[in-house]
C-alpha cells in the first residue's frame, strides 16, 4: 500500500451532519473520478444526533489499493477541514497531523484571525478560510437514501460544495474539474475556489 | 423534614429537595458544542435566578457574596435557552471567536 493522503472533516451535530458526510464524499467521488484508491465515511462513535456537538468525517485518497479496512479514524490527517470555525477552540483539530497539513475552515473571518486559536500552527503549510455559508446561502435538506450509505442525489448542494473548492485550492490531491463533476452545486464549488483565502505558512 | 412547616398560604404539592450539583464530569464537556455564549449585562440582570433554573446544564450559579451570576464557561453548550428565559433581557448571544477565553481544546468530541 502506498502513500495515503488522510483528510478528517469536522462539523456539527445534527445541522451539519448531513453537510459534513457529504464533504467527505465529495472528496473521495472527485478523487475516484480522478482515478484514485478512496475511502468516504462518519466516526462510529460520534454523537451527531446532538445540536452542535462536534463530530468527525474522513476521507481517505491514494495511487495504491487501500488496506485500512479496519482503521476507522484517521490518525494522521494531512488536511483538517472544520466546517464550523468556532470549533477550533473545543477541539485541538490538528491531532495527529504531520507536518506539512493544511487547515481549510469555514468562516466570515481572516486566516489570521483564526490561527490566533491554532496553537500548534507550525505543522501547517498553509490555511485556507472560505465564507462557504454565504455562498451556498439556505439549501433544503434531501435526506436520501438510509443514513447517506447510498446517498447519490445532491451530494454537495449546501455547504459542502464551497468548502471543498476551497480545499482544491491548497491541494493538488483534489482537482476542481471532478469536484465540479460530482458536486450538485457545481457554481458554488467553484466560488469556494475562486474566493477562498489562503494563506501560506 | 417532617418537622418543615410551611408558611401560611406556601404549601407546595409533594416532591423533592435535591442539592444543586457540585461536581463536574471532566468525561464529558460540553464547552465546545457552543457556537455562541450567553454574556450577562450585570446592570441589567435582577439575580431572579431563572438561567439558574432554566439551564439544562446548570451552568450559572449565585455568588452570594458578590451577589452575581456566574457562568460556567467549559459546560455551557451554548444552547441560549438562558437568553430566552431572562425575564430582564440580561443575557446577549455572542460569537465565541470574539473571545479568548473559553478554550477547552478536546483531543476527541467529548
Ligand atoms: S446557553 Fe444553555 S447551557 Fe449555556 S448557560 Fe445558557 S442555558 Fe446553560
Ligand atoms: S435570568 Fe436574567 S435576570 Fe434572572 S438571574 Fe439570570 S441573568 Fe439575571
Amino acid at each position: 500500500m502506498g502513500e495515503v493522503y488522510e483528510v478528517t472533516i469536522w462539523a456539527r451535530g445534527v445541522t451539519q451532519d448531513m453537510e459534513g458526510r457529504h464533504l467527505s464524499l465529495l472528496i473521495a467521488n472527485s478523487a475516484d473520478k480522478d482515478g484514485k484508491f478512496v475511502q468516504a465515511w462518519d466516526d462510529y462513535a460520534d454523537l451527531p444526533d446532538r445540536v452542535q456537538v462536534p463530530l468527525r468525517k474522513y476521507a481517505r485518497i491514494s495511487d495504491e489499493d487501500l488496506e485500512m479496512r479496519y482503521d476507522y479514524e484517521n490518525d494522521h490527517p494531512n488536511m483538517s477541514v472544520i466546517m464550523d470555525d468556532t470549533i477550533v477552540k473545543g477541539i485541538n483539530v490538528l491531532r495527529g497531523m504531520p507536518k506539512g497539513g493544511v487547515l481549510v475552515v469555514n468562516t466570515k473571518r481572516s486566516p489570521e484571525e483564526i490561527l490566533k486559536f491554532i496553537p500548534n500552527k507550525d505543522l501547517l503549510d498553509a490555511i485556507v478560510c472560505v465564507d462557504a455559508n454565504s455562498i451556498a446561502g439556505a439549501v433544503d435538506l434531501d435526506f436520501m437514501g438510509s443514513e447517506g450509505g447510498v446517498e447519490t442525489v445532491s451530494v454537495g448542494a449546501g455547504i459542502s460544495a464551497p468548502i471543498v473548492g476551497a480545499a482544491a485550492k491548497a491541494t493538488d490531491r483534489l482537482t476542481l474539474e471532478s469536484l465540479v463533476a460530482v458536486a450538485a452545486n457545481k457554481d458554488g464549488v467553484k466560488k469556494g475556489y475562486e474566493t477562498a483565502q489562503v494563506k501560506s505558512l | 423534614m417532617s418537622d418543615f412547616k410551611f408558611p401560611e398560604g406556601k404549601e407546595v404539592p409533594r416532591g423533592a429537595v435535591l442539592p444543586a450539583p457540585v461536581k463536574e464530569n471532566r468525561m464529558m464537556i460540553t464547552g465546545n458544542w457552543r457556537t455562541d455564549r450567553p454574556v450577562i449585562d450585570h446592570e441589567k440582570c435582577t439575580l431572579c435566578l431563572n438561567c439558574f433554573i432554566y439551564c439544562p446544564d446548570a451552568c450559572w450559579h449565585l455568588d452570594e457574596e458578590e451577589e452575581k451570576m456566574v457562568w460556567n464557561a467549559d459546560f455551557c453548550k451554548g444552547c441560549l435557552i438562558c437568553a430566552v428565559e431572562c425575564p430582564a433581557f440580561a443575557l446577549t448571544a455572542v460569537n465565541e471567536l470574539e473571545f479568548e477565553d473559553g478554550v477547552v481544546r478536546l483531543e476527541k468530541p467529548f
